[in-house]
């Protein structure tokens, strides 16, 4: 593995901000830290740029502690939320800031700054200076200052996080597109499940100061292994095991705390079949959201979500919807980690 | 349709009386503000202007055409531009080991340096007299014979006097810091030294910029001191002082004050024009930089300001020492003879001084906030009219006031010649030469109180009147108790506008001080000092101790 974070511990005040936290990260790889404000993401990536030091635990590259190697002999490039750019610097200056600090020769630094704004399209920008530029346009600076002494690790704490949506949809290709094609190992943080579902490769579930799931997207959403994961990633309806007496259940009891059902698995099934696994609610709420309907049914006093493809304005709100649940579409899931 | 009519006029007569209140407040902070700050300023250009041979540069030509003025106006921007970059620079590097270190001590050490804040500003030139003076310390110990007067002791006396004001802006500049700049820096491997220059410098440039204005000011305007230990070095607040006392030449001292009413404006301007540029690049979104432990940084921190407030607090303390020995430096038996007073009214000046103080502090009060409520209401160029005059004292040296109210108030045809000569006239130069700051304490707090309040209360049907004294004042009433001890104490210790108004029967004990070490009587002078700082301390410990009990120890006093 080349980046492996082992056993990290980190308390601020009385507060576990990580606690035992391991993992290990591929080379070229994007990998999200993914979870709630507070879950510890951020201190982690802190922690592997070199500016937080953990308490407990190892961090190594390719097989090398970093605990001894302050931030500024890392060669890591960092990209934060904002404002973070040298005000008093022009876009060029910002760039060049690492290829000066790094010593490059005076030589490589003018082309390897016009080689970087290349990248982020923002040659035409570089005599600027930061409160010139929009705040989309600052956050490719940012990238391309990250970029530029060519960092063997990319690290952006939610570099997304503060742009307007359309700007933000057009930069998460962006720097997915550039990650790949330089083949970058990338660390990633947001709060965002979109984001992290379209950008990485991995994406690192946290919940207060532990990992609860590292997996790509697919297994994430089709195998959360508990509750939190299961509602933190897409949507999913819970019941508790011991309350649920669902048709599809029957007779499968194991130890798992609920049982979740994705709204896009339920079915519809005719109202005048006599299936036996068929079960009937009232319909309380209808939105419709573009390419599907969300639906919140009552069934049994028990609310559950279904989204359906499409626009369906047959459904009124008190109207009664048949619906069954395929047994494939169960998951059984732990209130915590195991 | 009926009912409308019938509100029409009604609302109107309603917003002519909320108008006149307005108005008449207005004129009731405008009025004086002309009276006792564009009058004397006013009297004293046309002095400097008029010859036997009409208006004209006439006195300016004779002036500058005697042997004496290249010297003065030279020391003078000696002086001053010396003290200044040193000033900057310690103010920097203390100011530095207070924000950006984690020494431990920084309450105390804090407090120390704002110690000049509250003595007669001429304590540092009489502290270092003792020590490095002819019959100082140092020279009578080892025999030695370091000769302190003129420009270096004015420039050391004016360090450590100007400091506090350094280090407070300074310190201001240094607490904001964008942790991200910090951290993309380092991780772009920038070394300390280089994230210093092109981090901490650029973002506290502006800091620096009014630090290095308003010391600049300070020092060129400062009278007690080059007064104290200048001996034959004539800088231009002392010419003034020499002219107008000694020789009796108004007209030379209406010049003089020009000359140094010039760079002092001109240091004011341009510290508010960077301020208020200062204010539009300060981003609301950043990260506040966390400031860990790292020993060696923190143990040179220590040491530098601890060094620095060794050196403030030894000045004071060896004011306070002579004030308690037989003879300094040659008996130093404890003895209270020096408390005795037995020359010019005794104790008298000191009380003089609380007198004139509390009167400065209450009026003060009344017209600083007043004008700062009014000039937060009227928003058009009337307004700014009465904000610039309201700061326009920032820019007047003390000298050239004082000389400026002799020439307004002892004159038979104004009608309030009854002032001369008495405790009102000091109070008053006390309020109008420090109003700019004690305007700007005021105009910081109400402007911080949000407008939905006034509106609330409008709509709600309350005056303006109405609206100030039941919502605005006793919102902003612990930035009253502020501006009222920043009056008291500024009244007590200082001396440069107040030594052209007082009489025998009106003298005050930072005057006193003046004379007691003018005619030789240091030891007394150290006693006297001694005296103005133990009330101004007094005062500050029941102020405190007020503001505590009624539940708002929170408010700084200290601005």
């Amino acid at each position: 593995m080349y980046l492996t974070l082992r056993n990290i511990s980190k308390r601020f005040g009385t507060v576990s901000a990580l606690n035992d936290v391991t993992l290990a990260i591929d080379d070229g790889e994007l990998v999200c830290f993914l979870g709630p404000s507070g879950c510890g993401k951020t201190t982690l990536l802190r922690v592997i740029a070199g500016l937080e030091l953990p308490d407990a635990g190892d961090v190594m590259q390719d097989g090398v502690s970093l605990l001894g190697v302050p931030a500024r002999l890392r060669n890591f490039g960092i990209v934060f939320q904002s404002y973070s750019l040298f005000p008093n610097m022009t876009v060029a200056r910002n760039i060049g800031y690492g290829l000066e600090c790094r010593k490059w020769p005076k030589a490589a630094i003018a082309p390897r700054i016009d080689e970087v704004l290349a990248l982020v399209h923002l040659r035409d920008q570089a005599d600027k200076f930061p409160h010139q530029l929009s705040g989309g346009q600052q956050q490719r600076v940012a990238l391309a200052r990250a970029l530029a002494p060519k960092p063997t690790v990319l690290l952006l704490d939610e570099p997304l996080s503060a742009l307007d949506a359309k700007v933000r949809d057009e930069l998460r290709a962006e720097i997915k597109d550039l990650q790949t094609a330089l083949g970058v190992t990338t660390v990633m943080v947001t709060h965002d499940q979109h984001e992290a579902m379209e950008m990485a490769d991995r994406i690192v579930v946290m919940n207060a100061g532990i990992i609860e799931q590292v997996g790509g997207p697919i297994d994430l959403y089709d195998r959360p292994v508990n509750r939190f994961v299961a509602e933190f990633i897409g949507r999913m309806n819970l019941v508790r095991q011991s309350t649920a007496r669902l048709p599809a259940t029957e007779g499968q009891v194991d130890d798992a705390a609920y049982i979740g059902i994705r709204p896009e698995h339920i079915e519809l099934v005719d109202a005048d079949s006599d299936r036996s696994d068929a079960l009937l609610g009232r319909v309380e709420k209808c939105v419709f959201l573009g390419s599907f309907t969300r639906i919140t049914l009552n069934v049994d006093d028990r609310k559950l979500l279904l989204e359906l493809r499409g626009r369906r304005t047959d459904l009124v709100n008190g109207s009664t919807l048949a619906i069954r649940i395929p047994a494939d579409a169960i998951h059984r899931l732990q209130d915590a980690a195991p | 349709m009926t009912a409308q009519t019938v509100a029409a006029p009604r609302r109107a007569v309603k917003l002519d009386s909320d108008c006149w209140s307005v108005v008449a407040l207005a004129a009731a902070v405008t009025l004086p503000l002309l009276v006792f700050v564009v009058a004397p300023l006013f009297e004293l250009l046309k002095l400097s202007f008029v010859t036997p041979d009409g208006i004209g540069l006439g006195n300016y030509i004779t002036y500058a055409r005697s042997a004496k003025f290249g010297r003065v106006v030279g020391n003078s921007i000696a002086v001053a531009a010396t003290t200044t970059v040193i000033t900057v620079v310690v103010g920097y590097a203390f100011a530095y080991a207070m924000q950006r270190t984690a020494m431990p001590f920084k309450r105390t050490l804090g407090a120390i340096a704002l110690m000049p804040l509250f003595a007669p500003s001429l304590v540092q030139a009489l502290g270092i007299v003792f020590l490095f003076g002819r019959n100082g310390l140092v020279n009578r110990t080892f025999g030695l014979s370091i000769d302190i007067y003129g420009f270096a002791g004015i420039v050391i006396a004016d360090v450590l006097y100007s400091l506090p004001h350094a280090y407070l802006i300074l310190s201001a500049a240094l607490a904001v810091a964008d942790a991200r700049l910090y951290e993309s820096a380092q991780v772009l491997g920038a070394t300390r030294a280089r994230i210093f220059r092109d981090i901490t410098l650029p973002s506290t440039k502006y800091g620096v910029l009014s630090a290095t204005f308003v010391v600049f000011t300070i020092v060129i305007t400062d009278f007690g001191n080059p007064m104290v230990i200048g001996g034959d070095y004539n800088v231009l607040a002392t010419e003034i002082y020499n002219q107008v006392s000694g020789q009796g030449n108004f007209r030379m001292g209406a010049v003089i004050g020009v000359l140094l009413l010039v760079p002092a404006a001109i240091a004011v301007v341009a510290e508010k024009w960077i301020m208020r540029r200062h204010h539009a690049t300060i981003s609301e979104r950043s990260q506040p930089l966390v400031i860990v432990r790292e020993p060696w940084r923190d143990r040179i921190g220590l040491a530098f300001a601890s060094l620095a407030c060794a050196m403030i607090a030894a000045i004071v303390l060896v004011v306070v020492v002579a004030s308690f020995v037989t003879l300094w430096p040659y008996n130093l038996h404890v003895s209270l003879r020096h408390y005795r007073f037995e020359v010019q009214n005794g104790l008298q000046p000191l009380w003089t001084s609380i007198g004139v103080s509390l009167t400065a502090a209450a009026i003060g009060v009344v017209v600083t906030i007043t004008g700062a409520c009014v000039a937060r209401r009227v928003r058009n160029a009337a307004g700014q009219a009465l904000y610039f005059l309201s700061i326009l004292p920032a820019a007047v040296p003390g000298m050239v006031l004082g000389l400026g109210y002799i020439l307004v108030f002892n004159n038979p045809t104004n009608p309030l010649e009854f002032l001369y000569g008495t405790l009102l006239i000091l109070a008053l130069c006390n309020v109008y030469h420090y109003h700019a700051q004690g305007f700007l304490i005021a105009t910081t707090s109400v402007n911080q109180i949000s407008r939905v309040f006034d509106e609330a209360s409008t709509s709600l049907g309350g005056s303006y009147l109405r609206t100030l004294r039941s919502v605005i004042l006793p919102i902003i009433a612990p930035s009253i108790v502020s501006v009222g001890v920043f009056y008291f104490v500024r009244s007590m210790v200082t001396l440069s506008a107040v030594i052209f108004l007082v009489t025998p029967a009106t003298q005050v004990a930072a005057v006193s001080v003046l004379l007691l070490d003018d005619a030789g009587n240091v030891n007394q002078a150290a006693a006297f000092s001694v005296c103005i700082m133990l009330v101004v301390a007094l005062a500050l410990v029941a102020f405190r101790i007020v503001l505590r009990v009624s539940g708002r120890g929170d408010v700084p006093l200290i601005r």
